[in-house]
């Protein structure tokens, strides 16, 4: 699995969070432009690279999602998630990834509950809406914060 | 005002079927005349008399022809008479026609004295006509408030709205008002654009930008602006608002140098495009953002990146530019 260690792209990134940490005055509204971030890009990333070609045309089981994900996952990073796991809670699938791109070196003390890499959400939301499928993507733990790993909450709807 | 005149009573002056025409004070007095037989005014002036404040359109058949009676307005009274063998109908439509050119001009009342039907009448008609204007003009500010509740409850002013040459103007609710050549909507803005206000009026469809329409009529794009601000605050037509609090957003992203936009282009084979996806691809110049598209084919903004995505194998390519 080669480890993307992309400085432009980490450089970048670091700067619209810098940003928008500076322009929010707390983490869930923090969290919310990150994700808006991400569904702002979601669409020329849904434009300008293969996933319409490489996932089916109807996405509609837990399945689907799952398989739309690899191949996001692969598209984006060139890697796979670490698990994707569509069994221990319903109604949603949670995305696990040990070595995020996002959040690479970073270290955030006191900022519990801040997802570094909800960019991340966005972009899948996104795309999930332009496949037909009605979900809220979040995440859940982010290494930056100080999690083992970095998770993200994909909520069907 | 004149010229406008003249054009509207020209168009019988050319009509092989009108023998004459006249036009009168409520009273029946001929103040402009063309070709009109002197021995029919008595009978005319009978009929008006006859129906005073109620006079609608009128017909009166006559040895010489057909005389077709409608008021222009409370002061005056257009007399048309038709060669006798012309259809009823076809004089009514006829004389409608040029009321309808007329509509759209304010006429000053007669003045108290003058030759009956003088060829200089006219001239002093419009003298009539610029001394009105010039007085006017200030007591008719705050009465058009008044008049027209939609613009005075709201109360907005040009300023409020905020129109960029890539602003898509769409049509209001007083869009078609504007349009109709008797309102008084249409007469307000013939007072301030003259005719620039319609011609602009009728290149606003939801798809064209300022910029475009500016183009279109080889007119400066802050002329238009202009008219478009002004029409917004009768909501002829729908603009965006200036936000007072997005105003540094403003100067950061739509500043000076433009936004910053991707915009799709096809360049395949269209005849490779499914049906139902060809209205949008069509559109794919490189010029319109998806947005913009979304607005001209009337569907949502995910449909149209949808459909856009599975073109990009058969050619459609994203391109970067600026719209200001």
């Amino acid at each position: 699995m080669p480890k993307i260690e992309n400085p432009l792209l980490l450089s970048f990134y670091a700067h619209y969070v810098e940003k928008i940490l500076s322009e929010t005055s707390n983490i869930d509204e923090a969290n919310q432009r990150l994700r808006d971030l991400g569904r702002a890009i979601g669409e020329q990333i849904y434009l300008n690279t293969e996933i319409v070609e490489k996932t089916k045309a109807n996405v509609t089981t837990r399945e689907d999602v799952s398989k739309l994900i690899d191949v996001v996952y692969k598209i984006l990073y060139d890697k796979k998630p670490t698990e994707v796991d569509m069994k221990t809670a319903r109604g949603s699938v949670r995305i696990s990834d040990k070595d995020c791109v996002w959040c690479q070196e970073v270290n955030l003390e006191g900022m519990r509950g801040f997802g570094y890499c909800e960019i991340f959400s966005g972009i899948l939301e996104s795309i999930l809406e332009f496949k037909s499928v009605d979900a809220k993507v979040f995440q859940e733990m982010c290494r930056a914060t100080g999690a083992d790993i970095c998770v993200w909450n994909v909520r069907l709807g | 005002m004149s010229k406008d005149l003249e054009r509207a009573l020209s168009k019988l002056r050319f009509d092989d079927q009108v023998l004459g025409y006249s036009l009168m004070t409520k009273v029946g007095r001929p103040f402009v005349s063309f070709a009109f037989p002197d021995e029919l005014f008595p009978r005319v002036q009978n009929s008006i008399q006859l129906y005073k404040k109620d006079l609608r359109l009128m017909t009166i058949d006559t040895d010489k022809g057909l005389v077709v009676l409608s008021p222009v307005d409370e002061n005056w009274i257009l007399t048309v008479l038709y060669v006798p063998e012309l259809q009823l109908g076809l004089a009514i439509a006829k004389t409608k026609n040029v009321l309808r050119l007329l509509e759209g001009i304010e006429l000053p009342p007669p003045p108290e004295e003058f030759d009956d039907s003088s060829e200089t009448n006219l001239q002093v008609l419009e003298s009539i006509a610029i001394n009105a204007a010039s007085v006017e003009a200030t007591p008719d500010a705050p009465s058009l408030d008044s008049e027209s509740p939609s613009a005075a409850a709201e109360d907005l002013s040009p300023d409020d709205f905020s129109v960029l040459p890539s602003t898509t103007p769409e049509r209001g609710s007083g869009y078609s008002e504007a349009l109709s050549l008797n309102s008084e909507l249409y007469a307000e803005m013939k007072k301030i654009y003259r005719n620039f206000g319609f011609d602009v009026l009728l290149l606003v469809d939801g798809s064209n930008s300022v910029e475009h329409i500016a183009d279109s009529m080889f007119q400066p794009t802050d002329r238009v602006i202009d008219l478009l601000k002004w029409g917004a605050t009768k909501s002829i037509i729908v603009v965006p608002r200036y936000e007072e609090g997005s105003e540094d957003d403003r100067s950061s992203e739509g500043g000076s140098i433009g936004r910053y936009v991707k915009c799709p282009k096809f360049e395949g084979n269209l005849s490779k495009v499914s049906g139902d996806d060809i209205s949008i691809i069509r559109l794919c110049d490189g010029k319109q953002t998806q947005e913009q598209i979304a607005k001209a084919t009337g569907l949502p903004i995910p449909r149209v990146v949808q459909t856009l995505a599975k073109y990009r194998k058969l050619g459609l390519k994203m391109i970067g530019r600026t719209i200001k």
